[in-house]
């Protein structure tokens, strides 16, 4: 995330681009039309917990540095708090805990059995080498387990962590409660318990999201034109995937800008090409353009992949596209979002299309439980059901409270909470 | 009742799940195949050193108070090998030989076999140096019960769990679920495998070597361009060889040749394989079975002419004196070390591939890792959906050695071996050294 901080700021344009003031305001709307009640609203706006560490840490050259780690579990009354943990220099508690809101919801929208969670320790990973990043994420594992559990809370990883980071975290924990926990943390290399399909789970969740919406509006894939921001994980594969569904992918970018091709891309062999050279820099069968001129090219289907804050009040006018699909978090400012609206643009939610990795996480917990693991065409199979499913519970409440999807999907997160919760009720 | 006790009929359907040992240094012959593996692989030393030492060795005394009223004193041991790859499984053994390097050698064992097959274990192995033949099945009750609460702190379903080191044992499995059940005062049946089914047992259990085996001879006739109704001779009639026969059968193939220790029966043809084993199951032994061919014996059964020779009974049936005389295009390995160090050489340069025992008679293994899945989702999975699993695993783990074969230039058995030390070294490698 660009800005660090939850808090609003004095100059009006850097709120648009705070994508947690965004959730917010967002969250606001939704719990109105639910008519929740105050209690409750002030229940889900603040965190369950928090938990501040100091992590010391042996260097490389002998020296000692403590470094600030953060664990916030914002809700559990739907299941254990699930969430990633980042290693960056600009990691704010603030941050943390919008973060760890939005995993809530996430996970709400999809129905998983999960609350959310995030977690961050404040390092430049790159400053650090192999080893000085091991002991920081043992002792950082040793720090926060006592909140943490199967049943408690799954990290997984997140910014500047990895499968790696995850194998660290998994040993350590299971080093210490003497036994073999891989259900600890989801994002693991498949040797030690990791799922088959969770690197490609978001793209091929924004995929799904993208036929579906194309139902929703009468449009055929070969029809198409589709626009496609980041060429990562998400809009790599989600492109790549889309590509083979028959949709005619006409644009990609990475961070180095884009390439475009009216007649639609051959994307196996931009993939292929980046595989090779690192970027899309020099791929030689495409006119190129910057990343901002690929937004604005006339097209059916955007899909956002990259990072927050693309489609704002300054360039939203020049947006063409008549769907709009967030692989990325955040990619929408909410002022844009209004003026899309207006204009009947569909915008399938971040929290709902790029949900395909958190559900993955899921099916890796639920298959370290049982110890069985799934092959790759059952985990696309269940991940196809559980995105269709809520692709359909997101639609029928838009319908219902005549929203936008981005509403109804905070609307439909918001009233599961908030039911499990009254179910619950408050333990005294 | 006993369960330990048995005729010597029945000693030969007691298939050990674990490998014979050499009798003097069993941990380090072991170690040295794999030794072999790791340099091949180019394995660090720093890393492969780590997976060449068990990670903790537990002896313990056991006290059992006799049925004469006086109390013994017996040995007991626990090797945990490596916990790289999930928590440890290995056998319960009970032998009046029972040494320590031993368990040692079975406990890395298991960690390869469990590494080739990709079930999420590492190895381990214990066992009770008592003499099952000797003491009643009151007194091997108490040893049991006593060694598993001496051991309550170093196992568990997701610590180290038991399994049965021959087919039979399932009695001592279910002493073992109780005891441990007691202990921690809940029902705790994934702690230890190879239960009867009334009380966690997997369906599929009794004939999943076989099952295995047949997976694996599939597979095997199709890879080496057998003819597709190969002609078989099973050497066994027992658990494995038995099953094997008539599981071969039923999918259309020809068994030529079936044999138990006292008899051996040889139809160019195709035997009545069913007749045989009936006869088997009413008399405890194939001699005087009314079937059509030849009678003879299992030295002179080994040279008949075959494309599949499937020794499914006892160590080193093939050595170097009979190795030469063997008349088939393949071997597989339905025992443990069926085939001598020096036969398999000679195998080798006569262009006649063996299929590891550590690969084709993994089906235990596996079905030992489904019924602990099974404990923990507390759903016991239909018989048909425990076949079709296994075959998964079996032809998962075939194509493993297959690819690592033809990557590496070497023989299956190495390839195996090769294939179980690469996942273990990077499971090690991914986990990292914690303090």
């Amino acid at each position: 995330m660009s800005s660090g901080t939850a808090l609003a700021s004095p100059i009006a344009q850097a709120d648009e681009f705070n994508p947690f003031l965004a959730m917010a305001e967002r969250f606001d709307v939704a719990a109105d039309f639910l008519g929740l009640d105050r209690g409750v609203r002030e229940v889900l706006r603040n965190p369950d917990r928090e938990l501040t560490v100091s992590i010391p840490v042996m260097m490389d050259d002998g020296s000692l540095r403590v470094f600030k780690g953060y664990r916030v579990q914002h809700n559990f009354v739907r299941g254990p708090a699930k969430g990633g943990i980042r290693f960056a220099p600009d990691v704010h508690l603030d941050e943390v805990r919008a973060l760890a809101a939005w995993m809530t919801w996430k996970c709400s929208v999809v129905n998983v059995p999960f609350g959310g969670g995030k977690g961050g320790v404040i390092v430049n990973p790159r400053e650090l080498s192999m080893s000085e990043l091991e002991r920081l994420t043992r002792r950082y594992t040793t720090s926060i387990m006592d909140i943490l559990g199967p049943d408690r809370d799954v990290p997984a990883p997140d910014m500047n962590t990895n499968e790696q980071t995850m194998a660290w975290f998994m040993d350590t924990y299971s080093m210490h409660v003497r036994k073999s926990t891989p259900a600890i943390v989801t994002g693991k290399p498949l040797a030690l318990g990791g799922s088959r399909g969770r690197t490609e789970a978001t793209g091929r969740g924004v995929m799904i999201a993208c036929r579906e919406a194309l139902k929703k509006l009468g449009m055929r894939p070969e029809n198409t034109r589709t626009v496609v921001q980041g060429a990562g994980n998400v809009g790599g594969i989600g492109a790549l995937l889309l590509h083979r569904e028959g949709y005619k992918v006409i644009a990609i970018s990475d961070v180095t800008g884009g390439v475009v091709d009216e007649k639609g891309l051959d994307m196996p062999a931009v993939r292929a090409w980046i595989k090779e050279h690192g970027s899309l820099a020099d791929y030689k069968d495409a006119d190129h353009l910057t990343g901002t001129e690929l937004l604005e090219l006339d097209c059916d289907l955007l899909a956002p992949c990259a990072t927050e804050n693309q489609i704002t009040s300054q360039n939203v006018e020049r947006i063409k596209a008549r769907l709009i699909v967030e692989g990325a978090n955040g990619p929408t400012t909410a002022a844009a979002d209004k003026q899309l609206e207006s204009r009947g643009v569909l915008v399938v939610p971040d929290i709902l299309a790029n949900a395909g990795g958190v559900t993955v996480s899921y099916f890796e917990w639920v298959q370290d439980r049982m110890g069985y693991f799934w092959t790759e065409e059952i985990v696309n199979s269940r991940l196809e059901q559980s995105m269709v499913s809520a692709f359909y519970d997101v639609d029928k409440v838009a319908k219902k409270y005549g929203v936008s999807m981005r509403i109804a999907a905070y609307i439909l997160a918001i009233d599961r909470v908030a039911t499990a919760y009254r179910l619950r009720g408050l333990l005294s | 009742m006993s369960t330990t006790i048995h005729s010597p009929e029945e000693q030969e359907d007691l298939l050990p799940h674990t490998p014979p040992l050499d009798e003097e240094s069993p941990f380090a012959t072991m170690m040295s195949l794999f030794d072999e593996a790791a340099a091949k692989l180019g394995v660090s030393p720093d890393v492969y050193q780590i997976l060449r030492k068990p990670d903790r060795e537990i002896t313990c005394s056991v006290p059992v108070r006799l049925d004469s009223g006086q109390i013994a004193v017996f040995e007991g041991y626990r090797v945990q090998h490596n916990q790289g790859l999930g928590p440890f499984l290995g056998p319960l053994k009970l032998s009046p030989t029972l040494q320590l390097d031993e368990i040692r050698a079975l406990a890395a064992w298991m960690t390869w076999k469990c590494a080739t097959l990709n079930v999420p274990f590492g190895g381990s192995a214990g066992g009770i140096r008592i003499n099952p033949l000797r003491r009643s099945a009151t007194e091997i009750e108490r040893a049991v019960r006593r060694y598993t609460a001496n051991m309550m702190d170093v196992v568990g379903p997701e610590t180290d769990i038991f399994a049965p080191d021959v087919a039979s044992d399932e009695r001592l499995m279910a002493w073992v679920m109780d005891s441990v059940s007691l202990h921690v005062r809940h029902t705790e049946n994934a702690v230890v495998t190879g239960k009867p089914i009334a009380i966690g047992g997997s369906q599929g259990n009794m004939d999943a070597v076989a099952q295995g085996l047949r997976t694996i001879a599939r597979l095997a006739v199709d890879h080496f361009q057998i003819d597709p109704r190969p002609r078989v001779i099973v050497q066994g009639a027992g658990t494995v060889g038995g099953n094997l026969a008539r599981l071969l059968c039923e999918s259309g193939w020809r068994v030529v040749g079936l044999s138990d220790a006292r008899a051996a029966y040889y139809n160019e043809k195709g035997l009545d394989v069913l007749t045989l084993l009936n006869h088997r199951r009413e008399h405890g032994t194939l001699v005087g079975a009314a079937v059509e061919g030849e009678r003879l014996d299992n030295a002179e059964l080994l040279t008949r002419p075959c494309e599949i020779y499937a020794p499914c009974a006892v160590a080193n049936t093939i050595h170097s004196r009979n190795a030469h005389l063997v008349d088939a295009r393949l071997v597989l390995e339905g025992a443990h070390g069926p085939v001598s160090a020096r036969a398999d050489r000679i195998l080798h340069q006569r262009d006649i591939p063996v299929v590891p025992d550590i690969l084709a008679n993994a089906g235990g293994v596996v079905l030992n890792y489904f019924e602990w899945v099974q404990n923990r989702q507390g759903l016991a999975w239909l018989e048909s959906l425990v076949h079709k699993r296994l075959n998964r695993f079996m032809t998962e783990a075939w194509l493993g050695v297959v690819k690592s074969q033809v990557e590496y230039g070497v023989r299956l058995r190495m390839a195996a071996n090769m294939l179980a030390v690469k996942r273990v070294a990077h499971a090690g490698a991914l986990r990292g050294i914690y303090a």
